[in-house]
């Protein structure tokens, strides 16, 4: 990893946004993770949000309770705390989530928006392909659902997942995103931007890559699911997702439980450590799976 | 109970905002002007945190159908009832079956009707506040709808007199251009030495595109630090790894017309945010109407904390003032 | 002159005189209209105004061109 002294800046008078690096990787994102879940531990009055991003976060305070060089002290502080990486332990849930690739309804708002794309002449999909070195889309396709991926950041609207592959850097994918943000984006759409991937909650505007739609949802704001019991929102930072490629008749089968509200994740608790993902990816993502599909 | 039986363009029920989602992608909704909002609350003697409706440009018709008390703060769209208009900042007793409508707005975009009691609409994650973009608290999640009836809640601290008033020098003064307050930090390391200069002198123009989420302003085109974009940005130089957007924050998407987020931001996303609006100032730039200008004022945090505790004062004051005039 | 009467947005943004770019203006110079017609559209906040006139009368002039900027209290079109 390069030499990187973390930037830390104030936003406005209520936020303190601490930049770790300016690239992305899985060891910034567990630094991340680590901060500020011991920050969280530390329960200090006047916190109001702690939001950990892909490789930075960003904390929210009342300064009329907590003095703001201080907190930043005390942030400098933790991140020395945590250099090594050695003492957490991130607990999680293995999730698996079916994808419909290729999809009439992505496909639709893919071709709305050619005039806003790099390549108009293109899908989404053959467009990725191309520029990440695969000569089939079902190649492409194949790469991303063969190694799960990294909750890294949950954030945009709420409950939209930003999620990063876990492999070495050299096998990732890297997308742009759109030259001009769309106005409309299906809910559910999966999508890719820069070297993340996501699901759209709600439908909405957007910028990232449209390659499919996943069958299940991230966000329910009547909370019918079971998953959803506790938050309108599914996705948490650490979980590691699973896009599995079904076909329409899958799709439509795991559909009608969604709207039934019975349908739930297929999903087991793990619990890891940062170096057990650093250390090998290849084979930790080959563990996780095992573990995902054993039962 | 009060009947809506005009809309108005956006009039949606807001409070203090949901505050403590902000990591699960969800922003705090709440009043915009938050100033206003307070001080609507404290005319009408209400607990702080009651619900009130924010209307913009255009203000709605509503009918009570219940006594009770009321006040409009904020900007000037001009109140009336039963067709006559009445003074803002003050307290004022509405009888059943009267008409409150506004005219054409003045100054300012947004204004704040408090009713004695406040707005009840069941709390959701400790905020009545509406976020329409996912449908969510408020009424229905949504802006109202002709038809749609309101109930009056119980929120209220103690008994108002009608006429009771703001006296003018705690009423906001609106100056053109507008200046707002700006902590410069966050990314602003990727803006060349000129553009972080011409992002300060210019005066930026608010687009029709300003809503609850953000504004969208013309102005300048603005240059960035030339670099080999890092692993996971995405290719445009004004793209970053994705992180967290303050709210009040400002970014600059391929370097022409920036945004300023507002109290329904988007969390995060992939742009360079280049500085953040101090707290009191957003009440102020709340009130700044699509086809104004702005231009940002670059202030220390530490100026920015005085300013907090100079507005966080005037609001306890006014506070002491109505208590002493009840 | 004095009785010319106007109609005026309630609303800052941008005016249309066209429901669509490929439509017919609602009204032109030199139209009868009623009460109640529309003349346009302000958009803000990515809503669309209708714009209606109050009274009945023949539209004099437009002050206004399609897709101007316009503030609120300005005077849209003069009726006759």
């Amino acid at each position: 990893m390069a030499e990187f002294s973390t930037r830390y800046s104030f936003g406005g008078d209520e936020f303190i946004f601490a930049e770790l690096s300016e690239e992305m990787n899985l060891e910034v994102n567990f630094r991340g993770i680590a901060i500020t879940r011991k920050l969280k531990e530390k329960a200090f009055p006047g916190i109001l949000d702690i939001c950990p991003s892909n490789a930075s976060y960003l904390v929210r305070f009342n300064p009329e309770e907590i003095d703001a060089h201080e907190l930043l002290a005390e942030l400098k502080q933790l991140e020395r705390e945590v250099a090594n990486l050695d003492e957490i332990e991130i607990r999680s849930r293995l999730v698996d989530v079916p994808v419909l690739f290729q999809d009439p309804w992505t496909h639709e708002a893919v071709m709305r928006f050619r005039d806003r794309h790099q390549d108009p002449e293109s899908t989404d999909l053959e467009y990725a392909a191309q520029i990440n070195g695969f000569t089939s889309e079902e190649e492409f396709i194949q790469a991303m659902t063969d190694t799960p991926f990294i909750v890294s950041m949950i954030g945009f609207v709420p409950g939209l997942p930003f999620c990063f592959q876990i492999a070495r850097q050299e096998e990732q994918i890297e997308v742009p995103k759109y030259v001009r943000p769309r106005t409309f984006t299906p809910e559910r759409t999966f999508g890719f931007g820069g070297a993340f991937s996501v699901i759209y909650p709600v439908q909405g505007a957007g910028g990232y890559q449209m390659f499919g739609i996943a069958a299940t949802p991230v966000f329910d704001r009547e909370q019918r699911l079971p998953d959803f019991r506790d938050s309108m929102v599914f996705p948490r930072q650490g979980d590691i997702f699973r896009y599995r490629s079904v076909t329409r008749e899958e799709y439509d089968a795991v559909r009608k439980r969604v709207e039934a509200g019975t349908f739930e994740y297929r999903k087991q608790e793990i619990a890891f450590t940062p170096y057990d993902v650093l250390r090998d990816p290849e084979k930790f993502s080959e563990m996780a799976l095992g573990r995902l599909y054993s039962d | 109970m009060i009947k809506v039986v005009k809309p108005g363009l956006e009039t949606t029920v807001q409070d203090e905002g949901r505050i403590g989602y902000y990591n699960i992608g969800m922003p705090p909704a709440g009043a915009v002007d938050q100033f206003a909002y307070a001080v609507g609350n404290m005319l009408v003697g209400n607990e702080a945190g009651a619900a009130s409706l924010e209307m913009t440009y255009m203000g709605p018709e509503l009918q009570f159908q219940q006594d009770g008390v009321i006040t409009l703060t904020g900007g000037y769209i001009p109140p009336k009832i039963n067709g006559v208009e009445v003074p803002m900042w003050k307290a004022i007793s509405v009888s059943s079956g009267d008409v409150l409508s506004f005219g054409i707005v003045k100054h300012g975009a947004r204004s704040y009707l408090a009713v004695a009691g406040g707005i009840s609409v069941p709390p959701l994650m400790g905020s009545r506040s509406t976020y329409t973009l996912c449908g969510i608290g408020g009424y229905d999640g949504r802006p109202l709808k002709a038809g749609d009836v309101l109930t009056i809640g119980r929120m209220r601290a103690r008994a108002v007199k009608a006429g009771t008033k703001v006296p003018d020098k705690w009423i906001p003064s609106i100056t053109k251009p507008h200046e707002i307050r700006i902590v410069m930090g966050l990314c602003s390391y990727r803006l060349t030495d000129e553009s972080k200069a011409l992002f300060l002198q210019t005066e930026w123009t608010v687009t029709p595109e300003a809503n609850r989420v953000g504004y969208r302003l013309k102005g300048e085109r603005l240059g960035f630090v030339p670099r080999d974009q890092p692993f996971g940005a995405g290719s445009n130089p004004s793209n970053v790894v994705d992180l967290g957007y303050p709210i009040g924050s400002i970014q600059i998407p391929d370097g022409v017309e920036p945004i300023a987020l507002l109290n329904d931001a988007v969390t995060g996303g992939g742009y360079a945010t280049i500085a953040t609006i101090i707290s009191p100032d957003l009440s102020r730039f709340a009130q700044v109407k699509t086809g104004e200008k702005v231009r940002f004022v670059s202030i220390s945090y530490e100026e920015a904390r005085q300013v907090r505790i100079d507005f966080k004062q005037r609001l306890t004051q006014i506070n002491e003032h109505l208590e002493g005039a009840m | 002159m004095s009785q010319d009467k106007q109609v005026v947005s309630p609303l800052p943004g941008i005016f249309y005189r066209k429901p669509d770019p490929d439509a017919e203006p609602y009204v032109k110079e030199g139209d009868p209209v009623k009460a109640g017609d529309v003349i346009g559209l302000v958009e803000v906040m990515k809503n669309y105004q209708e714009i209606q006139v109050e009274e009945d009368g023949t539209i004099a002039s437009f002050a206004v061109g399609n897709e101007e900027v316009i503030e609120a209290g300005q005077v849209i079109v003069v009726l006759k």
